[in-house]
């Protein structure tokens, strides 16, 4: 099963509309509130390389900011 | 190349202008697709909407939310894409792309919006999200006790760094103008918060840093050095208007780069129309845009009614490409 864990803050918009469409498409995923957890923040920094979310982590694929081409390539769907 | 053929209305921008629009189109029965990369455009980073007709207080999620739904209702297509040219073609009709597809369409009603206006000095891109950014919205709640600046003189940018000050350790406003120009109410939130520190007449020069933001030069001394050290900045320094593809076709535009328009939101080519942040207007509000975006829908309807049309179809847009 694939494993999707994003990393959002709570008022971020483009991470609203990840986890929305995330959700439409049925994609179980992990939530991650890099504001109150220290810890999550730095592993998203050393995943991605950057500060800015949201961060997508699809087995290993890291996706930076709302892209639902990249999201579809990542997780083998049309 | 997948070809999407005889469309009344393109729509290029999928904020609430766009989709504003699309609404007027779908109920004037105009076959119409939305394309925009991204849903709901620049508004969704506002956090409270109280001025916009039949909401006290919304945010810009919600309201762009709604308006999309308003619109799927009336059988609107979207496309989560970036549209990447335009093409007219010699019977009146426009080709748009979107990579290799192809949209072909009667009409186009052009509203792209603004991006976020960037400081074009040595670092601003090489640490773009490495501790340059341009949302605090969005990527402030990263720096919890960092020290943070904000770069702007306007009321937005004030607003960026009373928002900042709730997250990071110490604000700095680094204006370039000879005081901040925030609304008064912000201006005095920020004189009052002793987070906020704003040095004026100052002008950012170069961001520096090794894998991340650690500086910033500045074109004058403080505490003695024009090295000011932080941990990341975000940049307010307004807007500007995403015309390139419209311009390649011949759209005019003003000095400040905007599509120049009419009160009936028609460009200087028949059957290309604009609306939104990224016409000539002066009042650039949510519910100013879905107007001029809505009067593009009517002045299209009547143009499609008052014109022949002769499209092409895929095979015979190469050949015509081709002569």
């Amino acid at each position: 099963m694939t494993k999707v864990t994003v990393y959002s803050t709570p008022a971020c918009p483009w991470c609203h509309k990840t986890k929305d469409w995330l959700k439409e498409n049925k994609i179980d995923f992990k939530n991650v509130d890099v504001s109150a957890d220290k810890k999550a923040a730095e592993e998203m920094v050393q995943k991605s390389g950057q500060m800015g979310v949201p961060v997508i982590d699809i087995d290993g694929t890291i996706i930076t900011g709302y892209d639902v081409a990249a999201m579809k390539k990542a997780l083998k769907i049309n | 190349m997948e070809h999407h053929a005889d469309y009344d209305v393109v729509i290029i921008g999928s904020g609430v202008t766009g989709t504003g629009a699309s609404i007027y189109c779908g109920r004037f029965g105009l076959k119409t697709v939305v394309i925009g990369e991204k849903p709901g455009g620049t508004i969704i980073l506002t956090d409270d909407i109280a001025n916009y007709p039949g909401f006290t207080k919304i945010s810009g999620m919600d309201l762009a939310d709604k308006i999309h739904e308003h619109a799927v209702a009336n059988n609107i297509e979207f496309v989560e894409k970036k549209v990447t040219k335009i093409a007219k073609c010699s019977e009146g009709c426009f080709r748009v792309f979107v990579n290799e597809d192809l949209y072909h369409t009667k009409t186009v009603i052009y509203a792209t919006g603004t991006e976020w206006r960037k400081l074009g000095i040595p670092g601003e891109n090489e640490f773009t999200s490495k501790g340059v950014h341009y949302c605090a919205l969005c990527d402030g709640p990263v720096y919890k006790d960092k020290v943070v600046g904000i770069i702007g003189g306007s009321d937005s940018a004030a607003k960026e760094a009373l928002l900042m000050a709730g997250y990071a350790s110490q604000v700095y406003l680094f204006v370039r103008g000879d005081k901040l120009r925030a609304e008064p109410i912000n201006n005095q939130k920020v004189i009052e918060n002793k987070k906020i520190t704003t040095f004026a007449n100052i002008e950012v020069l170069e961001v520096l840093g090794e894998k991340f933001v650690n500086a910033i030069k500045i074109d004058k001394q403080i505490n003695n050095s024009d090295i000011f050290k932080l941990d990341a900045i975000f940049v307010n320094i307004g807007h500007v208007p995403i015309v390139t593809l419209a311009k390649e076709i011949g759209v005019l535009v003003n000095n400040k780069n905007e599509i120049i328009i009419d009160k009936m939101s028609k460009t200087n080519i028949n059957g290309f129309y604009s609306a939104g942040d990224v016409a000539d207007t002066q009042f650039k509000q949510a519910i100013t845009g879905v107007a001029e975006g809505v009067t593009a829908a009517y002045s299209a309807y009547h143009y499609i009614n008052e014109n022949e049309f002769i499209c092409l179809h895929n095979d015979e847009v190469v050949k015509h490409e081709e002569n």
